[in-house]
Protein backbone atom coordinates (compact mmCIF):
# COMPACT_ATOMS: atom_id res chain seq x y z
CA UNK A 1 0.00 0.00 0.00
CA UNK A 2 1.15 3.57 -0.65
CA UNK A 3 0.43 5.64 2.43
CA UNK A 4 0.77 9.41 2.86
CA UNK A 5 1.06 11.01 6.29
CA UNK A 6 0.04 14.68 6.65
CA UNK A 7 1.96 15.93 9.65
CA UNK A 8 3.59 18.95 11.30
CA UNK A 9 6.75 17.03 12.17
CA UNK A 10 8.45 13.83 11.12
CA UNK A 11 9.51 12.83 14.63
CA UNK A 12 7.62 11.18 17.51
CA UNK A 13 4.60 9.05 16.74
CA UNK A 14 4.79 9.88 13.02
CA UNK A 15 8.28 8.43 12.82
CA UNK A 16 7.22 5.30 14.69
CA UNK A 17 4.23 4.84 12.40
CA UNK A 18 6.44 5.25 9.33
CA UNK A 19 8.80 2.58 10.64
CA UNK A 20 5.93 0.21 11.41
CA UNK A 21 4.36 0.55 7.99
CA UNK A 22 7.70 0.23 6.20
CA UNK A 23 8.58 -2.89 8.17
CA UNK A 24 5.26 -4.41 7.21
CA UNK A 25 5.82 -3.83 3.48
CA UNK A 26 4.12 -0.50 2.81
CA UNK A 27 5.50 2.58 1.12
CA UNK A 28 5.21 5.71 3.23
CA UNK A 29 5.55 9.37 2.21
CA UNK A 30 5.57 12.08 4.85
CA UNK A 31 4.10 15.48 3.92
CA UNK A 32 4.98 18.48 6.07
CA UNK A 33 4.50 22.20 5.37
CA UNK A 34 7.85 22.13 3.56
CA UNK A 35 6.91 19.67 0.82
CA UNK A 36 3.11 19.54 0.74
CA UNK A 37 1.57 20.85 -2.47
CA UNK A 38 -2.18 20.32 -2.45
CA UNK A 39 -3.15 19.30 -5.97
CA UNK A 40 -3.59 16.18 -8.07
CA UNK A 41 0.00 15.11 -7.34
CA UNK A 42 -1.41 13.71 -4.08
CA UNK A 43 -3.52 11.16 -5.93
CA UNK A 44 -0.53 8.78 -6.13
CA UNK A 45 -1.12 7.35 -2.65
CA UNK A 46 -3.80 4.80 -1.73
CA UNK A 47 -4.80 6.64 1.42
CA UNK A 48 -3.70 9.33 3.86
CA UNK A 49 -3.29 9.66 7.58
CA UNK A 50 -4.22 13.12 8.86
CA UNK A 51 -1.89 13.44 11.84
CA UNK A 52 -2.01 17.23 12.20
CA UNK A 53 -4.93 19.66 12.35
CA UNK A 54 -2.98 22.66 11.01
CA UNK A 55 -4.95 24.50 8.35
CA UNK A 56 -2.82 23.36 5.39
CA UNK A 57 -3.27 19.71 6.35
CA UNK A 58 -6.99 20.16 6.87
CA UNK A 59 -7.20 21.66 3.38
CA UNK A 60 -5.25 18.71 2.01
CA UNK A 61 -7.55 16.31 3.86
CA UNK A 62 -10.65 17.99 2.46
CA UNK A 63 -9.19 18.01 -1.06
CA UNK A 64 -8.43 14.28 -0.88
CA UNK A 65 -11.76 13.43 0.71
CA UNK A 66 -13.65 15.28 -2.05
CA UNK A 67 -11.60 13.39 -4.63
CA UNK A 68 -12.47 10.03 -3.07
CA UNK A 69 -9.03 9.32 -1.61
CA UNK A 70 -9.56 7.93 1.91
CA UNK A 71 -8.27 10.07 4.76
CA UNK A 72 -8.06 8.76 8.34
CA UNK A 73 -9.17 10.31 10.69
CA UNK A 74 -12.01 11.93 8.75
CA UNK A 75 -10.90 15.49 7.82
CA UNK A 76 -14.36 16.97 8.39
CA UNK A 77 -14.32 15.70 11.98
CA UNK A 78 -10.74 16.93 12.45
CA UNK A 79 -11.78 20.40 11.27
CA UNK A 80 -14.79 20.33 13.58
CA UNK A 81 -12.63 19.61 16.61
CA UNK A 82 -10.15 22.32 15.66
CA UNK A 83 -12.86 24.99 15.47
CA UNK A 84 -13.92 25.98 19.01
CA UNK A 85 -17.55 26.71 18.14
CA UNK A 86 -17.98 23.53 16.09
CA UNK A 87 -16.28 21.60 18.85
CA UNK A 88 -18.71 23.10 21.41
CA UNK A 89 -21.68 21.82 19.39
CA UNK A 90 -20.04 18.41 18.92
CA UNK A 91 -19.61 18.01 22.66
CA UNK A 92 -23.12 19.22 23.39
CA UNK A 93 -24.57 16.86 20.76
CA UNK A 94 -23.20 13.94 22.79
CA UNK A 95 -25.03 15.13 25.88
CA UNK A 96 -21.73 16.07 27.54
CA UNK A 97 -21.19 19.28 29.51
CA UNK A 98 -19.32 22.23 28.01
CA UNK A 99 -18.27 25.57 29.49
CA UNK A 100 -20.32 28.67 28.67
CA UNK A 101 -18.96 30.35 25.55
CA UNK A 102 -19.26 33.80 23.95
CA UNK A 103 -18.01 35.64 20.87
CA UNK A 104 -17.56 39.37 20.54
CA UNK A 105 -15.21 42.28 20.97
CA UNK A 106 -13.60 42.96 24.38
CA UNK A 107 -15.87 46.02 24.60
CA UNK A 108 -19.04 43.97 24.14
CA UNK A 109 -17.88 41.37 26.69
CA UNK A 110 -17.10 44.10 29.19
CA UNK A 111 -20.49 45.70 28.68
CA UNK A 112 -22.67 42.62 28.58
CA UNK A 113 -21.11 39.95 30.81
CA UNK A 114 -21.65 40.18 34.57
CA UNK A 115 -18.59 40.36 36.82
CA UNK A 116 -19.73 37.08 38.43
CA UNK A 117 -19.05 35.29 35.11
CA UNK A 118 -15.33 36.02 35.38
CA UNK A 119 -12.68 34.68 35.14
CA UNK A 120 -12.94 34.07 31.40
CA UNK A 121 -10.47 32.54 28.99
CA UNK A 122 -9.67 33.99 25.59
CA UNK A 123 -8.76 31.24 23.15
CA UNK A 124 -7.92 31.25 19.43
CA UNK A 125 -11.05 30.34 17.46
CA UNK A 126 -9.09 27.79 15.46
CA UNK A 127 -6.99 25.91 17.92
CA UNK A 128 -6.74 23.18 20.44
CA UNK A 129 -4.67 22.55 23.50
CA UNK A 130 -3.31 25.35 25.62
CA UNK A 131 -1.60 27.41 22.89
CA UNK A 132 -2.62 31.09 22.80
CA UNK A 133 -4.88 30.97 25.89
CA UNK A 134 -5.14 34.03 28.12
CA UNK A 135 -6.93 34.32 31.47
CA UNK A 136 -9.18 37.38 31.93
CA UNK A 137 -9.76 37.89 35.64
CA UNK A 138 -12.13 40.86 35.30
CA UNK A 139 -13.41 43.39 32.81
CA UNK A 140 -10.45 45.60 33.65
CA UNK A 141 -8.13 43.12 31.89
CA UNK A 142 -9.87 43.82 28.58
CA UNK A 143 -8.79 46.44 26.10
CA UNK A 144 -11.97 48.29 25.10
CA UNK A 145 -10.29 49.82 22.04
CA UNK A 146 -9.63 46.42 20.53
CA UNK A 147 -12.30 45.82 17.86
CA UNK A 148 -11.23 42.25 17.16
CA UNK A 149 -13.86 39.54 17.49
CA UNK A 150 -12.64 37.04 20.07
CA UNK A 151 -13.74 33.71 21.46
CA UNK A 152 -14.35 33.67 25.24
CA UNK A 153 -14.94 30.69 27.46
CA UNK A 154 -15.91 30.60 31.14
CA UNK A 155 -12.99 29.47 33.28
CA UNK A 156 -13.84 26.31 35.21
CA UNK A 157 -12.29 25.95 38.65
CA UNK A 158 -11.55 22.28 39.23
CA UNK A 159 -9.39 19.21 38.63
CA UNK A 160 -8.06 18.85 35.08
CA UNK A 161 -7.84 15.50 33.27
CA UNK A 162 -6.27 14.30 30.06
CA UNK A 163 -8.19 11.26 28.84
CA UNK A 164 -7.04 9.18 25.86
CA UNK A 165 -8.75 6.32 24.13
CA UNK A 166 -7.56 3.84 21.54
CA UNK A 167 -10.43 1.67 20.43
CA UNK A 168 -11.86 0.44 23.77
CA UNK A 169 -8.70 0.98 25.80
CA UNK A 170 -8.45 4.16 27.79
CA UNK A 171 -5.77 6.00 29.74
CA UNK A 172 -6.56 8.89 32.07
CA UNK A 173 -4.41 11.18 34.16
CA UNK A 174 -4.67 14.30 36.24
CA UNK A 175 -2.80 17.23 34.74
CA UNK A 176 -1.91 20.79 35.56
CA UNK A 177 -4.28 23.47 34.18
CA UNK A 178 -3.28 24.66 30.68
CA UNK A 179 -0.47 22.09 30.45
CA UNK A 180 -0.07 20.60 26.98
CA UNK A 181 -0.38 16.93 26.13
CA UNK A 182 3.32 16.29 26.66
CA UNK A 183 3.53 17.55 30.25
CA UNK A 184 3.61 14.83 32.87
CA UNK A 185 0.27 13.63 34.18
CA UNK A 186 -0.60 11.63 37.26
CA UNK A 187 -2.10 8.42 35.90
CA UNK A 188 -5.26 7.27 37.65
CA UNK A 189 -8.01 4.71 37.50
CA UNK A 190 -10.75 6.47 35.53
CA UNK A 191 -14.00 7.23 37.27
CA UNK A 192 -17.16 5.89 35.66
CA UNK A 193 -18.33 9.20 34.23
CA UNK A 194 -14.95 9.82 32.57
CA UNK A 195 -14.99 6.36 31.01
CA UNK A 196 -18.62 6.91 29.96
CA UNK A 197 -17.82 10.29 28.35
CA UNK A 198 -14.95 8.78 26.34
CA UNK A 199 -17.04 5.90 25.07
CA UNK A 200 -20.00 8.11 24.12
CA UNK A 201 -17.60 10.40 22.27
CA UNK A 202 -15.89 7.54 20.45
CA UNK A 203 -19.14 5.92 19.36
CA UNK A 204 -20.95 9.11 18.33
CA UNK A 205 -18.20 10.10 15.88
CA UNK A 206 -17.01 6.58 15.02
CA UNK A 207 -13.46 7.37 16.13
CA UNK A 208 -10.58 4.91 16.25
CA UNK A 209 -8.70 6.94 18.85
CA UNK A 210 -8.43 10.44 20.26
CA UNK A 211 -8.54 12.39 23.46
CA UNK A 212 -10.69 14.67 25.59
CA UNK A 213 -9.53 17.29 28.06
CA UNK A 214 -11.97 17.45 30.94
CA UNK A 215 -12.39 19.34 34.20
CA UNK A 216 -14.21 18.14 37.31
CA UNK A 217 -15.79 21.40 38.50
CA UNK A 218 -15.15 22.05 42.19
CA UNK A 219 -18.47 23.74 42.91
CA UNK A 220 -20.77 21.20 41.20
CA UNK A 221 -18.61 18.05 40.81
CA UNK A 222 -19.78 18.03 37.16
CA UNK A 223 -17.47 16.72 34.47
CA UNK A 224 -16.98 19.37 31.75
CA UNK A 225 -15.28 18.74 28.40
CA UNK A 226 -13.04 21.65 27.41
CA UNK A 227 -10.99 20.34 24.51
CA UNK A 228 -11.03 17.53 21.97
CA UNK A 229 -8.50 15.93 19.65
CA UNK A 230 -8.48 13.38 16.86
CA UNK A 231 -4.82 12.39 16.80
CA UNK A 232 -2.77 13.08 19.93
CA UNK A 233 0.85 11.99 20.32
CA UNK A 234 -0.22 9.69 23.19
CA UNK A 235 2.99 10.76 24.97
CA UNK A 236 1.44 10.02 28.36
CA UNK A 237 0.00 6.60 27.49
CA UNK A 238 1.54 3.91 29.72
CA UNK A 239 4.14 2.14 27.61
CA UNK A 240 3.68 4.41 24.60
CA UNK A 241 5.74 2.18 22.26
CA UNK A 242 3.24 -0.66 22.59
CA UNK A 243 0.43 1.33 21.02
CA UNK A 244 2.09 2.07 17.67
CA UNK A 245 1.14 -1.26 16.10
CA UNK A 246 -2.39 -1.00 17.54
CA UNK A 247 -2.92 2.47 16.02
CA UNK A 248 -1.38 1.51 12.68
CA UNK A 249 -3.46 -1.67 12.43
CA UNK A 250 -6.66 0.15 13.36
CA UNK A 251 -5.99 2.64 10.55
CA UNK A 252 -5.31 -0.16 8.05
CA UNK A 253 -8.47 -1.96 9.12
CA UNK A 254 -10.54 1.22 8.72
CA UNK A 255 -9.09 1.71 5.24
CA UNK A 256 -9.78 -1.90 4.22
CA UNK A 257 -13.32 -1.83 5.64
CA UNK A 258 -14.11 1.31 3.66
CA UNK A 259 -12.60 -0.14 0.49
CA UNK A 260 -14.67 -3.30 0.83
CA UNK A 261 -17.79 -1.25 1.46
CA UNK A 262 -17.17 0.77 -1.73
CA UNK A 263 -16.61 -2.38 -3.78
CA UNK B 1 -48.75 42.79 11.49
CA UNK B 2 -45.33 43.49 10.01
CA UNK B 3 -42.74 40.74 9.82
CA UNK B 4 -39.78 40.98 12.13
CA UNK B 5 -36.44 40.79 10.32
CA UNK B 6 -33.02 40.68 11.96
CA UNK B 7 -30.03 42.10 10.12
CA UNK B 8 -26.62 40.81 11.24
CA UNK B 9 -23.99 43.11 9.82
CA UNK B 10 -20.54 44.58 10.42
CA UNK B 11 -19.78 48.28 10.75
CA UNK B 12 -18.22 48.48 7.30
CA UNK B 13 -21.27 47.16 5.46
CA UNK B 14 -23.62 49.15 7.69
CA UNK B 15 -21.87 52.42 6.93
CA UNK B 16 -21.08 51.86 3.26
CA UNK B 17 -23.43 49.39 1.62
CA UNK B 18 -27.00 49.30 2.91
CA UNK B 19 -28.42 52.82 3.08
CA UNK B 20 -31.16 52.28 0.47
CA UNK B 21 -31.83 48.77 1.67
CA UNK B 22 -32.41 49.98 5.24
CA UNK B 23 -34.63 52.79 4.14
CA UNK B 24 -36.84 50.34 2.17
CA UNK B 25 -36.83 47.69 4.89
CA UNK B 26 -37.95 50.18 7.54
CA UNK B 27 -41.07 50.81 5.49
CA UNK B 28 -42.04 47.17 5.03
CA UNK B 29 -41.00 45.33 8.20
CA UNK B 30 -39.86 45.60 11.80
CA UNK B 31 -36.09 45.66 11.55
CA UNK B 32 -33.60 44.81 14.31
CA UNK B 33 -29.94 45.44 13.59
CA UNK B 34 -27.14 43.43 15.23
CA UNK B 35 -23.72 44.98 14.58
CA UNK B 36 -20.82 42.53 14.83
CA UNK B 37 -18.53 44.96 16.64
CA UNK B 38 -21.15 45.78 19.31
CA UNK B 39 -23.07 42.56 19.77
CA UNK B 40 -22.01 39.74 22.08
CA UNK B 41 -22.99 36.29 20.86
CA UNK B 42 -24.04 34.27 23.88
CA UNK B 43 -24.15 30.64 22.75
CA UNK B 44 -25.72 29.58 26.03
CA UNK B 45 -28.90 31.58 25.51
CA UNK B 46 -30.12 31.71 21.91
CA UNK B 47 -33.70 32.92 21.80
CA UNK B 48 -35.05 35.44 19.33
CA UNK B 49 -38.44 36.53 17.99
CA UNK B 50 -37.36 37.39 14.47
CA UNK B 51 -39.04 35.74 11.48
CA UNK B 52 -35.81 35.73 9.48
CA UNK B 53 -32.20 36.80 9.83
CA UNK B 54 -30.31 38.36 6.93
CA UNK B 55 -26.53 38.19 7.11
CA UNK B 56 -24.50 40.98 5.54
CA UNK B 57 -20.85 40.33 6.27
CA UNK B 58 -18.44 37.44 6.65
CA UNK B 59 -16.51 38.05 9.88
CA UNK B 60 -16.10 35.31 12.48
CA UNK B 61 -18.58 36.94 14.86
CA UNK B 62 -21.22 37.11 12.14
CA UNK B 63 -20.75 33.57 10.87
CA UNK B 64 -20.81 32.03 14.32
CA UNK B 65 -23.85 34.09 15.33
CA UNK B 66 -25.57 32.67 12.23
CA UNK B 67 -24.42 29.19 13.24
CA UNK B 68 -25.97 29.54 16.70
CA UNK B 69 -29.30 30.54 15.13
CA UNK B 70 -29.20 27.60 12.73
CA UNK B 71 -28.39 25.11 15.47
CA UNK B 72 -30.66 26.40 18.23
CA UNK B 73 -33.68 27.99 16.52
CA UNK B 74 -35.95 27.34 13.53
CA UNK B 75 -35.56 30.89 12.22
CA UNK B 76 -34.45 31.01 8.56
CA UNK B 77 -30.96 32.49 8.07
CA UNK B 78 -29.90 33.95 4.70
CA UNK B 79 -27.14 33.28 3.71
CA UNK B 80 -26.30 30.26 5.79
CA UNK B 81 -23.11 30.13 7.84
CA UNK B 82 -21.92 27.26 5.64
CA UNK B 83 -22.50 29.26 2.46
CA UNK B 84 -20.60 32.29 3.74
CA UNK B 85 -17.75 30.14 5.02
CA UNK B 86 -17.44 28.25 1.73
CA UNK B 87 -17.61 31.43 -0.32
CA UNK B 88 -14.67 33.10 1.39
CA UNK B 89 -12.58 29.93 1.57
CA UNK B 90 -11.35 29.93 -2.02
CA UNK B 91 -9.58 26.60 -1.82
CA UNK B 92 -12.53 24.81 -0.24
CA UNK B 93 -15.12 26.10 -2.70
CA UNK B 94 -12.87 25.38 -5.69
CA UNK B 95 -12.37 21.84 -4.38
CA UNK B 96 -16.07 21.30 -3.74
CA UNK B 97 -17.20 22.75 -7.06
CA UNK B 98 -14.61 20.97 -9.17
CA UNK B 99 -15.45 17.65 -7.55
CA UNK B 100 -19.11 18.29 -8.49
CA UNK B 101 -18.23 18.90 -12.13
CA UNK B 102 -18.24 22.72 -12.19
CA UNK B 103 -15.48 24.11 -14.39
CA UNK B 104 -13.11 26.21 -12.27
CA UNK B 105 -9.57 27.26 -13.23
CA UNK B 106 -6.88 24.77 -12.17
CA UNK B 107 -5.71 25.55 -8.66
CA UNK B 108 -3.06 24.46 -6.21
CA UNK B 109 -1.73 25.22 -2.73
CA UNK B 110 2.06 25.28 -2.69
CA UNK B 111 4.77 26.08 -0.15
CA UNK B 112 5.93 29.68 -0.58
CA UNK B 113 9.38 28.49 -1.69
CA UNK B 114 7.98 26.37 -4.58
CA UNK B 115 8.17 27.31 -8.26
CA UNK B 116 4.67 28.37 -9.37
CA UNK B 117 2.70 25.34 -10.59
CA UNK B 118 1.29 27.14 -13.67
CA UNK B 119 2.88 29.19 -16.44
CA UNK B 120 0.14 31.86 -16.22
CA UNK B 121 -1.28 32.32 -12.75
CA UNK B 122 -2.94 34.51 -10.16
CA UNK B 123 -1.92 34.26 -6.52
CA UNK B 124 -5.06 35.01 -4.52
CA UNK B 125 -5.55 35.33 -0.79
CA UNK B 126 -6.38 31.97 0.79
CA UNK B 127 -9.39 33.28 2.68
CA UNK B 128 -11.24 36.27 1.26
CA UNK B 129 -12.78 37.22 4.60
CA UNK B 130 -11.78 40.86 5.08
CA UNK B 131 -13.44 43.87 3.50
CA UNK B 132 -10.40 44.86 1.43
CA UNK B 133 -10.49 44.94 -2.36
CA UNK B 134 -8.35 42.89 -4.76
CA UNK B 135 -4.98 44.64 -5.05
CA UNK B 136 -3.03 43.08 -7.90
CA UNK B 137 0.54 43.43 -9.14
CA UNK B 138 0.66 42.29 -12.75
CA UNK B 139 3.76 41.07 -14.57
CA UNK B 140 3.34 40.23 -18.23
CA UNK B 141 6.07 38.85 -20.49
CA UNK B 142 5.93 37.24 -23.95
CA UNK B 143 5.77 33.85 -22.28
CA UNK B 144 3.68 34.33 -19.18
CA UNK B 145 1.21 36.32 -17.11
CA UNK B 146 1.86 36.50 -13.37
CA UNK B 147 -0.65 38.25 -11.13
CA UNK B 148 -0.12 38.55 -7.40
CA UNK B 149 -2.73 39.93 -5.04
CA UNK B 150 -0.81 42.02 -2.52
CA UNK B 151 -3.20 40.84 0.21
CA UNK B 152 -1.96 37.30 -0.44
CA UNK B 153 1.69 38.36 -0.25
CA UNK B 154 0.95 40.15 3.03
CA UNK B 155 -0.61 36.98 4.46
CA UNK B 156 2.61 35.08 3.79
CA UNK B 157 5.41 37.66 4.09
CA UNK B 158 3.74 40.41 6.16
CA UNK B 159 4.28 41.41 9.77
CA UNK B 160 1.44 39.16 10.94
CA UNK B 161 2.08 36.32 8.48
CA UNK B 162 -0.58 33.62 8.73
CA UNK B 163 0.46 31.11 6.10
CA UNK B 164 3.56 29.51 4.64
CA UNK B 165 1.84 28.64 1.37
CA UNK B 166 0.18 30.32 -1.61
CA UNK B 167 -3.11 29.67 -3.33
CA UNK B 168 -2.51 29.63 -7.09
CA UNK B 169 -5.24 29.83 -9.67
CA UNK B 170 -4.41 29.30 -13.35
CA UNK B 171 -4.87 32.54 -15.28
CA UNK B 172 -7.63 32.51 -17.91
CA UNK B 173 -7.37 35.08 -20.66
CA UNK B 174 -10.84 36.47 -21.33
CA UNK B 175 -12.22 39.47 -23.20
CA UNK B 176 -14.98 39.94 -20.64
CA UNK B 177 -15.80 39.00 -17.11
CA UNK B 178 -19.36 37.70 -16.67
CA UNK B 179 -21.12 38.48 -13.43
CA UNK B 180 -24.26 36.65 -12.43
CA UNK B 181 -26.27 37.78 -9.42
CA UNK B 182 -28.51 35.14 -7.90
CA UNK B 183 -31.41 35.99 -5.60
CA UNK B 184 -33.29 32.76 -4.99
CA UNK B 185 -34.58 31.61 -8.38
CA UNK B 186 -33.97 34.96 -10.04
CA UNK B 187 -30.72 35.50 -11.96
CA UNK B 188 -29.34 38.77 -13.32
CA UNK B 189 -26.66 38.75 -16.02
CA UNK B 190 -23.93 41.34 -16.62
CA UNK B 191 -20.60 41.54 -18.34
CA UNK B 192 -17.67 43.94 -17.97
CA UNK B 193 -14.01 44.23 -18.84
CA UNK B 194 -11.93 41.97 -16.56
CA UNK B 195 -10.77 43.86 -13.50
CA UNK B 196 -7.14 43.24 -14.48
CA UNK B 197 -7.70 45.16 -17.70
CA UNK B 198 -9.80 47.93 -16.20
CA UNK B 199 -9.94 48.35 -12.42
CA UNK B 200 -13.03 50.55 -12.72
CA UNK B 201 -15.33 47.58 -13.19
CA UNK B 202 -18.55 49.60 -13.33
CA UNK B 203 -17.37 51.73 -16.27
CA UNK B 204 -17.68 48.90 -18.74
CA UNK B 205 -20.43 46.92 -17.00
CA UNK B 206 -23.51 46.20 -19.10
CA UNK B 207 -26.61 44.14 -18.64
CA UNK B 208 -26.74 41.14 -20.97
CA UNK B 209 -29.34 38.60 -22.08
CA UNK B 210 -29.46 35.39 -20.02
CA UNK B 211 -26.87 32.80 -20.99
CA UNK B 212 -28.45 29.41 -20.42
CA UNK B 213 -25.19 27.64 -19.62
CA UNK B 214 -24.21 30.19 -16.98
CA UNK B 215 -27.69 30.08 -15.47
CA UNK B 216 -27.49 26.30 -15.03
CA UNK B 217 -24.08 26.58 -13.44
CA UNK B 218 -25.26 29.38 -11.13
CA UNK B 219 -28.19 27.30 -9.80
CA UNK B 220 -25.89 24.34 -9.22
CA UNK B 221 -23.29 26.47 -7.39
CA UNK B 222 -25.98 28.05 -5.20
CA UNK B 223 -27.24 24.60 -4.25
CA UNK B 224 -23.80 23.12 -3.63
CA UNK B 225 -22.62 26.09 -1.57
CA UNK B 226 -25.96 26.59 0.20
CA UNK B 227 -26.24 30.20 -0.96
CA UNK B 228 -29.59 31.90 -1.60
CA UNK B 229 -28.11 35.29 -2.45
CA UNK B 230 -24.83 35.44 -4.35
CA UNK B 231 -22.78 36.92 -7.14
CA UNK B 232 -20.59 34.69 -9.28
CA UNK B 233 -17.73 35.72 -11.57
CA UNK B 234 -16.94 33.84 -14.76
CA UNK B 235 -14.26 34.16 -17.43
CA UNK B 236 -14.56 32.81 -20.97
CA UNK B 237 -11.46 31.12 -22.37
CA UNK B 238 -10.28 31.17 -25.98
CA UNK B 239 -12.10 27.89 -26.64
CA UNK B 240 -15.37 29.48 -25.37
CA UNK B 241 -15.51 27.58 -22.09
CA UNK B 242 -16.80 29.42 -19.03
CA UNK B 243 -14.71 29.19 -15.86
CA UNK B 244 -16.09 30.14 -12.46
CA UNK B 245 -13.42 32.25 -10.76
CA UNK B 246 -15.15 33.71 -7.68
CA UNK B 247 -18.09 33.03 -5.39
CA UNK B 248 -19.41 35.89 -3.26
CA UNK B 249 -21.82 35.51 -0.37
CA UNK B 250 -22.27 39.25 0.32
CA UNK B 251 -22.73 40.82 -3.12
CA UNK B 252 -23.11 44.55 -3.45
CA UNK B 253 -26.76 44.59 -4.49
CA UNK B 254 -26.66 48.35 -5.06
CA UNK B 255 -25.19 47.54 -8.48
CA UNK B 256 -28.42 45.77 -9.45
CA UNK B 257 -31.28 47.80 -10.81
CA UNK B 258 -33.72 47.99 -7.83
CA UNK B 259 -31.28 45.69 -6.03
CA UNK B 260 -32.11 46.72 -2.45
CA UNK B 261 -35.83 46.22 -3.09
CA UNK B 262 -35.34 42.89 -4.85
CA UNK B 263 -33.33 41.59 -1.89
CA UNK B 264 -35.77 42.96 0.68
CA UNK B 265 -38.81 41.46 -1.06
CA UNK B 266 -37.05 38.11 -1.34
CA UNK B 267 -36.24 38.10 2.37
CA UNK B 268 -39.80 38.97 3.32
CA UNK B 269 -41.11 36.14 1.14
CA UNK B 270 -38.77 33.70 2.90
CA UNK B 271 -39.60 34.86 6.44
CA UNK B 272 -41.28 32.42 8.84
CA UNK B 273 -44.70 34.07 9.12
Amino acid sequence: MKIGILTKRETGLTDKMRSFYKETGHKVTIYTTKNLAVNSSLFENDFYILKSKQLLFLYAGYFLYKNNIPVIPNPIISYTYKHRIESYYSIRNCGLNTPKIYMGTPKSIKKQVKESEYPLLVKPLMGSGSKGIKVIKSGDDLDSDNNKILYFEKFIEGTHYLAYFINEQICVGEKKPFANEHANIKLMKPEDDIRHALMIWREKYNLLFGHLDMIRENSTNKLIVVDTGTFPEFSNWQNANSIVSTICNLILKRYNDRREMNE
Amino acid sequence: MLKNIGLIIDKYHLEKKVREFLSYMRKVCELSIYVEENYLVNFNDVSFNEDLFFIKGKGDGIINFAKSLERDTDIPVINSSKGIWLAYNRFLNSTLLKSAGIRVPNFSLNPKEDTPPFKDFIIKNVRDQDNYAFDPTIQTTINSVEVKDNRALEEVYGKNAQYSFFYYQEYIESKFEYKIYGVGEELFYYKQKPILRDPDKMKSREKIKPILELGEIAYKVMELCDLQITSLDFLKSEDNSYYLTDVNSTPNFNYLENGPQIIADYLLAKAKR
